[in-house]
Order: structure tokens, then C-alpha cells, then sequence
């Protein structure tokens, strides 16, 4: 060696990209055949992990399928004090959908006005005895998009509701929307902060777990330093390892999470008071459950990757 | 060649474990370094495979500064030495075959190539019948001799030891000080740091003694 430049060593003709990574994929399954209860106990750390988070995950969408039920109750409505001609309707109709948030636009004669006030008298019928149709407003009923049903939101729409000439008086709810639109709040931040907090505990969990089991083989990683392997090869099994390892460890959970699922819709109704299949309770989408096992392969690779660096100087 | 340039190495600012430590090791030499514990035997070793760098003066190796070797440069000049420890560093849960392959594997070699090689070495070393045991399976002396395989399958220039016979009786130390001697006869530099003056007391060979960090005797008369 009479330069610096002479301690680098010539490539070797068989020693491929693909090469490489065929050698260190084999080395990874090799060291977890020989590493077994260590990989073991990666493997359970990450499904437990992944099954918490996919938990989570599954109320969460859950619950927020039935806010986006409960918020399509969020309605504007036009009383108007006549009946309403089919022109009119469309005119009217045609303007408000012309406004920002609108979804859709119902017209409610005031036959099918005194049609829902019965229905929702049934039983005591006695009490609508001598009111016609005629001394119930028509109305205009208007469902607002998603975006648009926060109490601000709202309001502003109504603004710009009122703006379109020869409506009648507009009603809200404003209490209710306000309300619920609190609650939303509250739930999105009791949402935001639980799944901040799991998500850090399981990155903490995982990525000690993984930093023990590289700390039980740091003589593996020393002897490999003294025989003059780089860093790339020392690391490169470690964090393919950790690769299958979060991704066996997430499909696992995945698939606990599908079986738990499935039991519980077959057999929920034998111990609750309701049918959950009938409620809607739905599984988590394809996207979800991508995410999760990608989530996973991050996971062991990160957790991998940051272990090393502790250990390779 | 190894040269030692006027170097120190301290590890806290106020104790020395090196020196001014002058010294010249021609190539195919066989050479002990011996001192009491402390005296910097393992330092001096350490800066030899640039797992230190001195804090004053320069190592060479071949003409190579090796405190100007980056980070990357230093496994490459790694695998031109060979190393030997009181404590083997054998994996556990590998073969003896495996822990010796695993030089050959870091340079690229192919299974075959590997297969050949490894074969060859232990039956050097006279444990071909051992090869598919973990070390843990076996004595002292047949776990020294692994290691010294591992660090002689892949002809090194140079062979470093730091007491190697430290947990061995006297028919293992024999074995393994007669391995050293094999190499150093193929033309491999031979360094043995160790505390046993029965080891070297009758090999007439260089002997550098150091005492609390610096050079007290050295039988080349440097």
C-alpha cells in the first residue's frame, strides 16, 4: 500500500448489484434461522404494535363513518309562505346550487309538509284534527357538502344564501351545528392525541426491541469490522432483516385483526344488544391495510437503521 | 514494513498509554511485544489495525500513513492483517466452518472458492474433522486455532496478536505458537503482544519490552 488510494479494494467480476443484494438476503435468512428466538421476539414486538395501531385505526374509521352520518343532518332550510310554482322551484334551485357548499336542494310541498307531520304524530292523530296543509310553509331543503357543515361554515353559507333575492326565511339550527361541530372538534383532538401517543410508545417499543437484538449480536458486528468489512456490508443483512421482520410482523397482525374482525361480526350478536353487521360496522379499506404493512416494513427498517448507527462507528 | 513515528496515545489527557514510541518492523519479521499490563501492548496493536489513531507521531504501514485513512479506507486495509485476541471472537452460533469462511465471504469469494479455501486452512490447523461444530463445542486451543485460521485463511501481510495464548495450557500454547511461526515462514509479519516470557524466552526472536508506555528494551537493538 503506497498510497491511500491503494486501500481500496478492485471490484470483483462476479460481484454484481443483484449479486449483492442475492448474498445479503441470504445472509438476513441465514442469521434469523440462526438468530430464531431473537427474531421471534422481533417479529411478536412488531404484531402486537401493528395490531394496537390497526385497533386504533379500525375505531377510528369506524367512528368516523358515523360522524359523516350524523353530520349530513346539518340542513338549511327556506320557509316559504306559499306554494311554490315548478318554475320557481327550478329557478330557485338552480341559483342556490350556484352557492358554494351546496350539495343538494330538495323542494317540500306543504302537503308533503303535513304528510312528515303526521308520520311523525302517529298516534296521536287527534292532535292535527282541523289543520290543512295550508297553514304549513313550503320549504326549500338544502344538504350541505361535507366541507361545509362546521358551525363557521355554515353560517357563512347562510350569508351567502341570503344574498340570492326573493328567498324566505332561512333556518339552521344553529345551536345543534354548533354543537356538533364542537364535539367534532373534541373528538378529532382526543382522535390526533391517542394515535400520536400510540404511534410514539410503538416506535419507542419497536425500535428498542430491535436495538436489544442488534445489542445481542454487537460481537457478530465486531468480528465482522476486525476480518475489514464496510459498513454496507455489515449493515445491509441487518436492516433486510429488519425489512422482514416489520413486514412478517404486520401481516401477522393484519391478519389476526381480519380473523378477530370476522369472529366478531359472526358472533357479536349472540352477546350485544345489537347486530354490528347491520349498524355498518365496517373493516378497515385495502388502503389501510397496505399502509399498515408498509407502516410495518418502515418500521423494522428504521428501527434497523438507527439500532446500527449506535453500534457501527 | 511498519514503521512507528515518534507516536503517543492518550486516552484522557492526563495518562499516556503511548509514548514516543520509535519503532521499525521489517516485512517477514516475527516480533513479541511484551510488558506488564498497562504498559500499552494493546494500544500499540490498535493503532496497528486503525481501530485508534494516535494522538501524536505516525503509524505506517507500507508507507501508508494510517491516520490519514478515511473511514471507508479502513476495512481494505484490514483485510491485509490478520488478527488474533485472548478471547477469540468466535461467533457462537456458527460452525467452525462458517466463522472462518467469514473473512473470504467480506472479500467477495464464491461458495466454492470458499468451501476449498476454508477446508485447506483447517486442516492446517488440524481441525478438518471439527469444521461443522460451533466453537462453543470445543476447547481453548481448538478455539485459538479458529481464530487463527479466520485471520490467516485469507494470506494476510501481516498477523496481529494480542495475547493469544492468555487462556491456553502449555501443549495448546505450543500448538499455537508453532501456527504463528508456519505463517511467518510463508512470508507474513508476525506481531504477538503478550505478558509470557515462556512464550518468547526461547524462540530467539525480536522482542520489543514496553514499560508504562515507552520502548525499555528492544533485542533488535533499535
Amino acid at each position: 500500500m503506497a498510497s491511500n488510494k491503494s486501500a481500496t479494494r478492485p471490484k470483483l467480476t462476479n460481484e454484481g448489484f443483484l449479486g449483492r443484494m442475492a448474498y445479503f438476503t441470504t445472509r438476513a435468512l441465514a442469521n434469523i434461522r440462526q438468530n430464531f428466538l431473537l427474531s421471534l421476539l422481533t417479529v411478536g414486538t412488531i404484531t402486537l404494535a401493528m395490531l394496537i395501531i390497526s385497533l386504533f385505526l379500525l375505531v377510528f374509521v369506524n367512528l368516523q363513518g358515523a360522524t359523516e352520518d350524523w353530520s349530513r343532518r346539518v340542513q338549511v332550510v327556506v320557509y316559504f309562505d306559499r306554494e311554490l310554482a315548478p318554475q320557481e322551484i327550478t329557478a330557485f334551485k338552480e341559483r342556490i346550487n350556484t352557492v358554494r357548499g351546496t350539495d343538494r336542494v330538495a323542494y317540500v310541498s306543504r302537503g308533503e309538509a303535513l304528510n312528515r307531520f303526521r308520520a311523525r304524530l302517529k298516534g296521536q292523530e287527534t292532535l292535527l284534527e282541523g289543520v290543512s296543509a295550508e297553514v304549513l310553509p313550503s320549504s326549500l331543503e338544502i344538504s350541505l357538502k361535507s366541507a361545509s357543515r362546521e358551525a363557521d361554515a355554515v353560517a357563512l353559507y347562510v350569508a351567502n344564501l341570503k344574498k340570492i333575492p326573493g328567498l324566505g326565511e332561512v333556518q339552521y339550527g344553529d345551536e345543534w351545528v354548533r354543537r356538533f361541530s364542537a364535539f367534532m372538534n373534541f373528538l378529532r383532538l382526543v382522535g390526533t392525541l391517542l394515535g400520536g401517543f400510540l404511534l410514539l410508545a410503538v416506535i419507542f417499543i419497536v425500535s428498542n426491541t430491535i436495538k436489544l437484538t442488534i445489542y445481542a449480536r454487537k460481537d457478530e458486528l465486531e468480528v465482522l469490522g476486525l476480518v475489514g468489512a464496510t459498513r454496507f456490508f455489515i449493515k445491509a443483512p441487518f436492516v433486510i432483516e429488519g425489512i422482514i421482520h416489520g413486514a412478517a410482523g404486520s401481516l401477522i397482525a393484519v391478519l389476526i385483526l381480519s380473523g378477530c374482525y370476522l369472529a366478531f361480526m359472526q358472533n357479536a350478536a349472540n352477546f350485544l344488544s345489537f347486530n354490528p353487521a347491520a349498524e355498518g360496522l365496517s373493516f378497515l379499506p385495502a388502503g389501510y391495510l397496505a399502509g399498515l404493512v408498509l407502516g410495518g416494513v418502515l418500521l423494522g427498517f428504521l428501527g434497523s437503521m438507527t439500532s446500527l448507527k449506535r453500534f457501527i462507528k | 514494513m511498519i514503521q512507528l513515528h515518534n507516536v503517543s496515545m492518550s486516552y484522557q489527557s492526563d495518562f499516556a498509554a503511548l509514548n514516543g514510541i520509535n519503532l521499525r518492523i521489517p516485512r517477514g519479521e516475527f516480533v513479541f511485544l511484551t510488558g506488564v499490563s498497562g504498559a500499552g501492548k494493546s494500544t500499540l496493536l490498535k493503532l496497528l489495525y486503525a481501530e485508534l489513531t494516535p494522538t501524536r507521531g505516525q503509524v505506517l504501514i507500507d508507507g501508508q500513513n494510517l491516520g490519514r485513512l478515511t473511514r471507508r479506507q479502513i476495512p481494505y486495509l484490514r483485510r491485509s492483517i490478520g488478527m488474533v485476541f485472548q478471547d477469540f471472537k468466535l461467533l457462537g452460533n456458527r460452525t467452525v466452518f462458517e466463522n472462518v469462511g467469514i473473512t473470504l465471504e467480506v472479500l467477495g469469494w464464491s461458495k466454492k472458492d470458499i468451501g476449498k479455501k476454508v477446508f485447506h486452512i483447517l486442516k492446517q490447523v488440524g481441525l478438518e474433522q471439527k469444521m461443522n461444530s460451533t466453537p462453543l463445542r470445543l476447547s481453548g486451543g481448538e478455539q485459538q486455532r479458529v481464530a487463527l485460521a479466520r485471520a490467516l485463511v485469507n494470506d494476510p501481510k501481516m498477523l496481529l496478536a494480542d495475547e493469544p495464548t492468555g487462556n491456553l495450557d502449555e501443549d495448546n500454547k505450543e500448538q499455537v505458537l508453532n501456527i504463528f511461526k508456519e505463517a511467518n515462514i510463508r512470508g507474513t509479519t508476525v506481531v504477538v503482544a503478550t505478558h509470557d516470557r515462556r512464550l518468547f524466552s526461547s524462540s530467539h526472536r525480536r522482542v520489543v519490552v514496553l514499560e508504562k508506555g515507552m520502548i525499555a528494551e528492544d533485542s533488535n537493538g533499535q
